[in-house]
């Protein structure tokens, strides 16, 4: 069965306002979600956040800091590894994420490999 | 960390930035509360983005406290005017070190410690300097930790009013660097009366049925409660504060009955008392008995005709020269029009319809209640209770004549429904 990769970009804008009541809420869609997911067998791997802040080595060897802020909105936030037959349903699986309803996207991006080894 | 079905706390995130922010500003001073609400906001911010996809944490309001506190000391580190800003917070700590500070804020954080910094927080909310309104959205925003939007809803108020609102009390408080000391011994009764009366209208603003039925304002009577049960468990409350925990206690245990499927409201006479909170009941009857004092408050007698309600299994059944004499006592303490016109309602449930009428009728005369349609109703429930279907219709009609909100009609047109059912 292919692999994907869920990876999670934006959503920290809005909701910098938000009142903790709803923030809460936001939360337990997440963990219900993923519960959901570990229940029925599509979540290979939960994931993690990825903290604001860190670095990007550019081809000059420069380093660039400041992009890498919860300013900016397109910042990645997170990944998860899933597992369904075909990409229509990992479709499916992103939109009943919380991500579009905080304001954020969901990019799905095939493994090359699904972790197969070459014999 | 686990990974099945994760659940928070009712109101975790909520609670936890009151308590953050009443320990904080304790510690820091009240002209910093913007920062401290700020930092207090990325720590649940951070909480949440950490917990979405891994669950939560085995202690996750100690996570939240640790994050929050090295928020705030970042930022107060980076402050050049800290050791001036220590002297104005009006810690006499100027030559503490910020660790210290972090040692105390530690303690004040810890489970039974912090109802001390509530207490104060609820003094400083109802500051005597504010306004009544701006005691209210503030406790509201302050110890309650709902945002300006469920605020806005709760009150049924714009927005930007309860924004202003708020930040003008905020910035009086802030200027005037308003201690969170708890009140004197002579200070005490005057403060305390203060803070009944917020936590009364806070109550009623959640309860009153006039402004509809949005979950929100269930949510705030719950705060009330939440409140003034801290404050009852504390040294600093009083026969009163008991008493008013009572009646508060007596009307929350109806809210599920007060309400039908549609969110439509139902009145007392109609209720289904089987959909009463007993346990409730009986925990506001206990509050109650600790109340008594040589010198009983409208609360006190406002508790005891709700219980009468509470306790009665129907209508008919209630005792209502009980309550005709409590509200004897309440006027006798309060000339209010409002507690002339329930007794008349009890009067005429007693029997007595030849009295109600007469006291409605006085208060037919008062211009503030002229144009009150409730008075309306209480002459039509006079009517009814006569028998006098024709004269009650006429009553709702004419109440109906008179500015009621949308649900308020919705229950008149009912009622005369009903009625023209009765002919």
């Amino acid at each position: 069965m292919p692999k994907y990769m869920f990876i999670y970009r934006g959503g920290q804008e809005k909701l910098k306002f938000a009142s903790p009541e709803q923030i809460q809420q936001v939360l337990q869609m997440w963990m219900d979600w993923i519960d959901q997911g570990i229940e029925a067998g599509w979540v290979l791997d939960a994931g993690d956040g990825l903290k604001p802040g860190g670095a990007i080595v550019n081809m000059d060897l420069t380093v660039t800091k400041d992009e890498l802020s919860t300013e900016s909105g397109s910042l990645i936030s997170g990944y998860s590894m899933i597992e369904v037959p075909d990409l229509s349903m990992a479709i499916e699986l992103a939109k009943d994420s919380p991500m579009p309803n905080s304001g954020g996207t969901v990019e799905i991006r095939e493994l090359t490999h699904n972790g197969k080894q070459y014999k | 960390m686990k990974q099945s079905t994760n659940q928070l706390v009712e109101h975790f995130f909520r609670h936890e930035s009151a308590n953050l922010i009443a320990v904080l500003t304790r510690a820091f001073g009240m002209r910093r509360i913007d920062l401290i609400e700020d930092m207090v906001q990325v720590a649940i911010l951070e909480a949440m983005h950490a917990w979405k996809q891994r669950g939560v944490p085995e202690n996750p309001a100690a996570w939240v406290h640790h994050v929050a506190k090295n928020r705030i000391l970042d930022s107060i580190r980076r402050e050049k005017t800290y050791e001036k800003a220590i002297t104005l917070s009006g810690l006499s700590i100027a030559s503490q070190s910020i660790n210290a500070q972090e040692s105390m804020v530690d303690q004040w954080l810890e489970k039974e410690e912090l109802p001390d910094s509530l207490l104060r927080m609820i003094f400083v909310c109802c500051h005597p300097s504010l306004e009544r309104k701006s005691q209210i959205a503030l406790t509201l925003k302050t110890l309650c930790g709902f945002g300006i939007s469920e605020i806005s809803r709760g009150l049924l108020l714009p927005s930007e009013t309860v924004k202003k609102r708020i930040q003008r009390a905020k910035h009086s408080l802030a200027t005037a660097n308003v201690r969170l000391e708890l009140p004197s011994d002579d200070q005490l009764t005057q403060r305390l009366d203060v803070v009944h009366d917020v936590l009364y209208l806070m109550f009623n603003e959640g309860y009153s049925t006039s402004h509809g039925t949005e979950p929100i304002r269930d949510e705030i009577c719950e705060e009330a409660v939440r409140l003034c049960h801290l404050l009852c468990e504390s040294p600093y409350s009083s026969p009163s504060t008991k008493a008013l925990l009572a009646l508060q206690l007596f009307h929350a245990a109806r809210l599920d009955a007060r309400t039908d499927e549609n969110g439509a409201v139902i009145l007392l006479e109609d209720q289904d008392r089987e959909k009463w909170n007993r346990c409730l009941i009986g925990t506001a009857q206990s509050w109650l008995a600790n109340s008594k004092t040589d010198q009983p408050t409208t609360f006190h007698f406002e508790a005891a005709i709700a219980m009468q309600h509470c306790i009665s299994p129907s209508v008919e059944a209630t005792d209502w020269n009980s309550i005709v004499n409590f509200y004897s006592r309440l006027i006798h303490l309060r000339d209010s029009p409002v507690y002339e016109l329930n007794q008349a309602i009890a009067m005429g449930q007693a029997g007595d319809t030849g009295d109600a009428f007469s006291q409605l009728q006085n208060l037919r005369n008062r211009d503030d209640m002229k144009h009150y349609f409730l008075l309306d109703c209480a002459f039509a429930r006079i009517h009814e209770l006569e028998g006098n279907t024709k004269a009650a219709i006429d009553s709702y009609l004419t109440a109906l004549t008179k500015t009621v909100v949308p649900h308020e009609k919705k229950l008149l047109e009912k009622k005369l429904r009903k009625l023209a059912d009765l002919r």
